[in-house]
């Protein structure tokens, strides 16, 4: 335990002068995960949080995680679900994932439809939360059917949104109207071009394991 | 008129519209040319001048960056056969103490050894001495007649013939085995002792072999190294000394021990990410695989320090002053140090099978819980359990698993040592590099000093051309000089003899033909350095 610590506490100290220098450079992510609890997408919350799940699986340690949901006024701490990094050892890391996969099932267990949905005021919390974050590389996952309704007290879409170095990723979006496929197409395109305007990157994962890929890079 | 001199010239006319350098060809190009050649007759002094200076002043400036490129080339191969010398001297001399050492060593034991020989071999001469003189003292002729005389009264006494000879016979057997009683003994002895005798003496003979070939060894050892010393010709006891090919064969050992490194690094890697967390990079290298690396060099140098605290390698020269004493201790410590790592790299070899597994199964629990039909069940570790206590049972994998995991104990445990022995090439390849990078350089100096004294070369008769060919240009009112200033001279002196004119342009060397033939200055010098050598000798 002495030995460690002081392998510790030597490594810190030489990270410390080397940070000085300029020559150490952090390779972890900030990702968040964003559920969509309106009434047409509630009932594939169980599979998105598996996709987290599976996502979260490939993660680096000391990475972080964060996750919400959007509901009738999302932009609001109310709706923040869960925050955390993962601890910097595989081990500690490996154990923190399987905690995160608990507290992710367990809402989706019981989580509750809401009757609005303001994607954008989930974006922006999202986004707000992330710049918070001292990692270089952030991405939000977007689990959602891309279909805005915005209530009149909560109408966010015509806020800025800011997501400059955010890589915005659209997972499960299922098709609302199977039987208007250009619609659909048209929704993706239209919030391609809103999340590229404020300066993220967009990216639109169609099957499970690209999700971790696009995330991970794995 | 024009129109001659054009077709005189041999030049398409001005109303062509040809030019040379802007000059209209035919006459106007005769008269630049005519007028260039006069300028270059009025100019010839200066510009000869410029022309040598140009050339001859390159040319030796290359020829002196040649003289120097050569006599440092050859003093850096004179230095690096006399450090080739010296190092040969060296081994030669590491060698001589060491058999002189063992020799040392063999020659205490000698006389432990052959004391009891000598002592053995000494009384069984003595025995051997006392059955001979037993023998010698045996007078056959005299027992037989002494048995014949004991044997008359019964044959007086006696009727028959036979009996007679029965007696007799009886009578010798008697007295011969009487005499031969005593000696059998010393015949016993001989028996004995002649076989033991010949081992003793082949063992001694053995013993005195050995101590021969060490002795010559020695010698011969010795020999060599008077020759290293003594020899003027430096670069033929530097080319017995082989460079190339223990330098190779210690490049390939090293090549080696480096795959060894890879997989020690390969081993190390993830487990380190346990003990200094993962997520940074130190210029561009992740952190776990710095600390791996770190690692893999602080096993290395413990290697290092412990090969040449145990006097294997000489690359520390601290340890050359030391006592000892200091040495042992260094030596305890490097491997003291080295056990540690060895131990370190095992339990990271176990906690990296822990993390593997751990890693597989958290990705596992999210991809059950992907393909299971619903989440809660799949999901949850409490579903997993079942599952887990399922698997507690020993299964071919799991046996496998703790196989890999011995194997990878054994190799955590193994390699630190292993790294250690890469100190031993080391030596060589550092040394010997230094030899070979010497020679390339001294070989390189030499051959820049050749392209150099070419180029030296070249410059001055490229000068002597360029020289011969503005002596070409100006040829013609060279000549109306020459012809005037003889007209001019005749008049002055009457048709005297024109040789001893100074000012015969067409004349290059005029002043060696007068003057009296001098040595170079360069064959001076070397004639007035060698006078005291003369007179020395």
């Amino acid at each position: 335990m002495i030995g460690r610590t002081m392998v510790g506490l030597g490594t810190a100290l030489a990270l410390a002068a080397l940070s000085g220098c300029g020559l150490v450079t952090s390779t972890n992510r900030s990702v968040f995960f964003i559920f969509d609890v309106s009434g047409t997408y509630v009932k594939a919350v169980p599979d998105a949080a598996k996709l987290a799940n599976i996502t979260i699986a490939d993660l680096q340690p000391g990475d972080w995680v964060g996750a919400s949901q959007i509901s009738a006024c999302s932009f609001s701490e109310k709706e923040i679900i869960l925050q955390r990094q993962l601890p910097t050892t595989p081990s500690l890391a490996a154990s923190a994932k399987r905690d995160l996969f608990e507290a992710f099932n367990a809402y989706a267990a019981q989580v509750k439809t809401a009757k609005f949905t303001d994607i954008r005021g989930a974006l922006a919390q999202a986004a707000f939360d992330l710049k918070q974050r001292p990692e270089a590389a952030r991405y939000i996952v977007l689990f959602s059917d891309m279909v805005a309704d915005y209530g009149k007290s909560c109408d966010t879409s015509r806020i800025d949104l800011d997501l400059a170095g955010v890589h915005v990723i659209a997972a499960n979006v299922i098709k609302t109207n199977p039987g208007d496929p250009e619609k659909y197409f048209a929704m993706l395109k239209e919030w391609e071009a809103q999340v590229v305007a404020a300066g993220g990157t967009w990216s639109l994962v169609s099957s499970p394991d690209q999700l971790p890929k696009l995330v991970n890079g794995v | 008129m024009d129109q001659t001199l054009e077709q005189a010239a041999g030049s398409p006319s001005a109303a062509d519209g040809g030019s040379f350098f802007g000059i209209p060809y035919g006459w106007p190009l005769v008269v630049a040319i005519i007028a260039v050649i006069l300028v270059m007759w009025m100019a010839r002094e200066p510009l000869r001048r410029v022309i040598w200076q140009m050339f001859f002043i390159t040319g030796r400036v290359f020829g002196r960056w040649g003289l120097w490129l050569t006599e440092h080339g050859r003093n850096a191969r004179a230095n690096c056969n006399e450090k080739i010398a010296a190092f040969r001297a060296d081994e030669l001399q590491d060698r001589m103490l060491v058999l002189e050492d063992r020799m040392g060593r063999r020659a205490e034991k000698l006389a432990k050894e052959t004391g009891p020989v000598i002592a053995r071999l000494d009384k069984s001469t003595h025995q051997l001495a006392t059955a001979a003189s037993e023998l010698t003292d045996i007078n056959l002729e005299d027992a037989a007649e002494r048995a014949f005389r004991a044997a008359l009264p019964s044959m007086e006494s006696g009727r028959g013939l036979n009996k007679l000879e029965k007696n007799i016979a009886q009578s010798t057997a008697r007295a011969m085995n009487d005499r031969l009683v005593p000696v059998r003994p010393a015949l016993q002895i001989i028996k004995a002792e002649a076989p033991r005798v010949r081992e003793l003496a082949e063992k001694l003979n053995k013993t005195q072999n050995e101590f021969n070939q060490s002795v010559d060894e020695v010698n011969k050892t010795f020999g060599e190294f008077e020759m290293i010393m003594r020899s003027e010709d430096r670069s033929k006891i530097a080319a017995r000394a082989s460079i190339v090919i223990p330098w190779l064969i210690a490049v390939i050992i090293t090549a080696i021990a480096l795959s060894g490194v890879f997989l020690n690094f390969f081993l190390i890697e993830r487990p380190m990410a346990e003990i200094v967390g993962e997520g940074a990079r130190i210029a561009g290298i992740g952190l776990p695989t710095f600390a791996a690396i770190i690692v893999i060099f602080l096993e290395f140098v413990a290697g290092v320090v412990l090969m040449d605290a145990a006097g294997f390698t000489r690359l520390i020269p601290a340890f050359h002053a030391m006592s000892d004493g200091s040495r042992k201790i260094m030596f305890w410590v490097a491997f003291a140090f080295l056990a540690l790592f060895s131990v370190l790299e095992m339990t990271l070899s176990i906690v990296r099978e822990q993390i593997i597994e751990q890693q597989q199964e958290t990705r596992d629990l999210a991809n059950r819980a992907l393909i299971a039909p619903s989440l809660a069940p799949a999901a949850t570790p409490d579903a997993a359990a079942p599952a887990d206590a399922a698997a507690t049972e020993a299964t071919p994998a799991d046996d496998g698993l703790a196989l890999s995991t011995v194997a990878q104990l054994i190799l955590a445990g193994i390699i630190p040592w292993l790294l250690a022995a890469a100190a031993l090439p080391l030596e060589t390849i550092v040394r010997n590099s230094v030899f070979m990078l010497s020679i390339v350089g001294s070989f390189l100096m030499l051959m820049t000093a050749f392209i150099c004294k070419t180029l030296s070369v070249a410059f001055k008769n490229i000068g002597l051309f360029a020289l011969t060919v503005y002596d070409a240009i100006i040829f013609a009112p060279l000549w109306v000089e020459r012809r005037l200033k003889g007209t001019a001279r005749n008049r002055r002196s009457g048709g005297g003899d024109a040789s001893g004119e100074p000012d015969d342009t067409l004349v290059l060397d005029r002043k060696s033909a007068n003057q009296p033939q001098k040595e170079p200055k360069r064959d001076r010098d070397r004639e007035k350095s060698r006078e005291p050598e003369l007179q020395k000798a």
